[in-house]
């Protein structure tokens, strides 16, 4: 008799495909850019809990055959990943298609969550596929759907995609366009170009600070971590955020600026004295259909020349809204040049911190039904770890943030006391 | 023409000297009765009406003579109309178009293999190269079973794609032609390589409620040349059975066997087989004389099982890890090419004019007498037919009939695009086939069709098809939402 411990709590996993409802034909090429090249060793998962009410009558089919039509107009999430002649990578759009895996969990969605918010959300990434490119790169699916079913009904829908396609929320958007189909709504057509070169000027010379330089990874997209990192999420919420709110600083700067510090606490050599900034200005509006998914955000490093655990939390809040320095034009010169065949990480070059709030994450219905919760993470991350501030559902009372680190095993568990002590943040 | 004379065969004259000939022998019978006629009619014209008068009263008719002569030739008559065989008309036929949440793009197929075969690189690069050279096109389908890594054939799928297949394609027939189920007097299912029980013909008999006194039949193990072997029986029964409608279903279940194995000559109907179906409607009454598309004229099959090699080409066999798959041998095309030979022998005097014959015949005498270094003469079977339906057993099938009847590529374009756009549906594609050409307009009455199906014993069957009217576009069939875009041309080699 296996301890309840010890038993997989997810099992029963069948792989399919599932490919775009078109011939996408033509042999089409997409290329990537030097932001797509620059992310390429990193992972989003997202996953999406449901109660049993939405997912009521739906079959595995029902599920799938939206899907069929949601490629044709993403026909580049179908693709894969080949080398040109001077070895740069980009995408056939061969229709190859789309990995979904059925699963089943023997909780229901509740224990699930509860259980979730004791262990802060670790066991997550059960609920969506370890994607990782490679080391067949030309024949690895850029994109995985999980769907899990749970004992009460409920399902869970999780996505694993590959972060040389597109940032979070082209991810959110993919997924919206095929809840929104399988909800026979209207998807609008707008067909943007992608812009190809970044639109940021460099306003100072020199090497980026955001990206990290990593040992050449081969045809399998992953690097090696100094030690082993795990992910948490923790719950704030709007009141608590309310105490430092003023005009000019969002609730993104005010977390960030209190993670900043307790790291600085957590850690030996008193933290990170650079932490890297990532947010998207595209705001996500309901009605519009994005065109193809694209690495849309801006990059940018702040600097402390003071000691960080000392001061205001305003204050620092503060510096980062205003003094953080955009870096896509340097990165974008640095790919163009002699480093065009390396590899490099973003997220954990340094203490990075990813805004998502402007993602219309519970956007995603099923039958009419928001998710009850929905968790976002990325895979492949540096040894400096990563912050990911995520919109919580408005159970909550409106504003709640979602933060989920991944950093070194060694630093959560420091990091979490500091939080609960100093700041009432709990999971 | 005989290699001794060399150079004519390129001069203008020899074309009408062939032409008169042609002309000639295939009109003999009105050329020689012509003159006849017109010398007795001169010659009456000649007598005059008083002389004919004369000649008539000279006649001494008795009572008995007359009923006796009168009553033979009535006598002679009926046994005439009796006996001649009854006319079958194929009033319509339905052709299953598989949903888009089936279709396998080559790139999906090949990782699949790729994940499935993970410890068998060669066979991988083998399924490769077969795809690349295939002839097959980006949608052809699959059944739902077989997406999942590893498929999952259990019986319930495959039920459960011989429900959707066939099933639909009755629909589109019923709808198409108006018939009612309980007009169905006979119901021919064939599919060779699924056989439950209760057979598929009883579940359809269970979905339609057709009636209990229906004559129903269930073909399998037949091979893709099932199909015609089909319309022969329902051929036979119709004779038998005046007044009745037959309804024909031709398809090919792939769920069950899909080869989960690594030998490279099972896994190469794996890279060809797809999902199709058709329904085909088939009467004996007079009152569909009218709306029929074609009738049957004449259906020839030839059987080579009694040689070892050619019954043993087409083989369903364990391979050394006890898994199920169907073998083809390397003799395949030889064995096709000699089946083909004997069926065209046998159907060759049935539907060659007389001059292809008689050509034929003296070359044919000519080897055997004179010199048997002269090269066999090949019958333009172009001159029989319009129309060619080769089933699309892979392209190396198509390309070898095309060159032994020595077919242009419109004749064989039929052939070739179904199998670029529905794969190797086993026994349906002819009607796939057939359907491509009344799609792009070309089928018109009078038109004579020659399917031709190869398969499994060794088999191969003909049957040959006179149009009946000429057939409007769109046809509701399986092309019309993509007719346009044929033909395409399919390159010898795709790169994956």
């Amino acid at each position: 008799m296996v301890p309840a411990s010890l038993e997989i709590p997810v099992s029963g996993h069948r792989f399919s495909s599932v490919v775009p409802a078109k011939v996408t034909g033509g042999n089409k090429d997409f290329e990537l850019t030097n932001m797509d090249l620059a992310m390429k060793l990193h992972y989003i998962k997202g996953v999406y809990f449901f109660q049993s009410e939405a997912a009521q009558g739906l079959s595995v089919h029902d599920l799938k055959v939206p899907m069929f039509e949601c490629l044709e107009h993403y026909y580049t999430v179908s693709g894969r990943i080949r080398r040109s002649e001077t070895g740069r990578p980009f995408i056939k759009c061969n229709d190859g298609g789309v990995r979904i895996i059925e699963a089943r969990c023997n909780q229901t969605v509740d224990e699930w969550l509860a259980t979730a918010r004791d262990k802060d959300h670790s066991l997550d990434h059960m609920l969506a596929y370890d994607q990782v490119l490679g080391p067949d790169l030309g024949f690895s699916p850029l994109a995985f759907v999980q769907f899990t079913w749970f004992e009460c009904g409920g399902i869970s829908v999780g996505l694993s995609w590959a972060h040389v396609l597109g940032d979070a929320f082209s991810a959110s958007e993919f997924l919206n366009a095929w809840a929104q189909i399988m909800a026979e709504e209207q998807l609008s057509s707008k067909v943007n170009d992608r812009v190809l070169k970044s639109e940021f000027p460099a306003f100072v010379s020199g090497k980026p600070f955001s990206l990290k330089k990593v040992d050449p990874v081969g045809d399998r997209w992953i690097t090696a971590n100094d030690s082993r990192t795990v992910t948490h999420s923790f719950h704030i919420t709007g009141k608590q955020l309310h105490h430092y709110m003023t005009d000019k600083i969002s609730d993104f700067e005010i977390i960030s600026a209190i993670i900043w510090q307790s790291m600085s606490k957590v850690r030996i050599d008193l933290g990170p004295k650079t932490v890297t900034i990532c947010s998207n200005n595209r705001l996500v509006r309901g009605d519009e259909l994005a065109a193809q998914p694209v690495n849309g955000m801006t990059l940018s490093t702040v600097k402390a020349d003071f000691c960080v655990s000392k001061v205001e939390i305003a204050e620092l809040a503060k510096l980062i809204a205003d003094r953080k320095v955009p870096e896509n034009g340097l990165i974008e010169d640095l790919l163009s040049g002699d480093e065009e065949k390396s590899d490099f990480i973003v997220y954990g070059a340094n203490l990075t911190f990813v805004n998502l709030e402007g993602a219309d994450l519970y956007g995603l219905q099923l039958k009419g039904l928001k998710p009850v919760f929905v968790n976002y993470m990325i895979n492949g991350v540096g040894d400096e770890g990563t912050c990911l501030i995520v919109p919580s559902n408005e159970k909550d009372g409106g504003n709640g943030k979602i933060v989920t680190m991944t950093l070194p095993e060694d630093q959560i568990e420091k990091l979490k006391s500091i939080l609960e002590n100093d700041w009432n943040i709990s999971n | 023409m005989p290699p001794t004379l060399p150079d004519f065969s390129n001069s203008v004259n020899l074309k009408y000297v062939k032409l008169g000939y042609h002309y000639l022998v295939d009109h003999f019978l009105t050329l020689t009765l012509t003159p006849v006629m017109i010398g007795i009619v001169v010659e009456i014209v000649r007598l005059g009406p008083d002389e004919l008068l004369n000649m008539w009263n000279s006649v001494h008719f008795d009572l008995i003579q007359l009923l006796c002569s009168s009553f033979l030739l009535v006598f002679i008559a009926t046994v005439y109309f009796m006996s001649k065989p009854r006319c079958i008309y194929l009033v319509d036929y339905a052709c299953y178009k598989p949903p888009v949440t089936c279709r396998v793009p080559f790139a999906t197929f090949m990782e699949h293999s790729r994940l499935i075969l993970s410890n068998n690189p060669k066979s991988v690069e083998f399924q490769m190269r077969i795809l690349e050279r295939s002839g097959l096109g980006e949608e052809t389908c699959l059944p739902p079973a077989i997406h999942y890594i590893p498929p999952k054939p259990t019986m319930e799928a495959a039920r459960g794609e011989a429900e959707v297949v066939i099933f639909s394609a009755m629909d589109s027939l019923f709808e198409k032609t108006g018939l009612k189920p309980k007009d169905i007097d006979i119901l021919i299912v064939n599919c060779s390589l699924f056989s439950p029980t209760p057979s598929l013909s009883a579940m359809v008999i269970n979905k339609y409620k057709l009636r209990s006194n229906i004559k129903s039949f269930n073909l399998s193990g037949m091979g893709c040349s099932a199909g015609l072997i089909s319309i022969d029986l329902a051929r036979d029964l119709l004779q038998v059975h005046p007044n009745s409608n037959a309804v024909v279903v031709s398809t090919e279940i792939i769920t069950p066997n899909y080869y989960q194995g690594k030998e490279r000559a099972m896994l190469l109907p794996n890279c060809l087989f797809r999902m199709g179906g058709a329904a085909i409607l088939l009467s004996n009454r007079r009152s569909e004389r009218r709306r029929a598309k074609y009738r049957l004229v004449h259906v020839v099959r030839t059987h080579k099982g009694a040689d070892d090699k050619a019954y043993r080409c087409v083989f369903e066999e364990e391979d050394r890890e006890g898994k199920v798959g169907i073998n083809l041998s390397k003799d395949l095309m030889a064995i096709a090419g000699e089946a083909l030979k004997s069926n065209i022998t046998t159907i060759g005097p049935l539907v060659l004019p007389g001059s292809e014959q008689l050509l034929f015949l003296l070359t044919l005498i000519g080897r055997k007498i004179f010199n048997p270094k002269w090269k066999p003469y090949i019958p333009d079977f172009k001159m029989a037919f319009e129309h060619f339906c080769i089933h699309a057993g892979g392209r190396a099938v198509i390309d070898e009939l095309q060159k032994n009847l020595q077919l242009s590529a419109e004749h064989v374009e039929a052939s070739r695009m179904t199998l670029h756009r529905f794969g190797n549906t086993s026994s349906s594609s002819l009607w796939y086939e057939m359907n491509y050409i009344e799609s792009k307009g070309r089928m018109k009455k009078g038109d004579r069709v020659w399917q031709i199906a190869f398969g499994s014993g060794f088999k191969c069957n003909s049957a040959v098809w006179k149009c009946n009217r000429t057939i409007k576009t769109p046809t509701g069939g399986p092309w019309d939402d993509c007719i346009d875009r044929y033909p395409v041309h399919i390159p010898e080699v795709v790169k994956l």
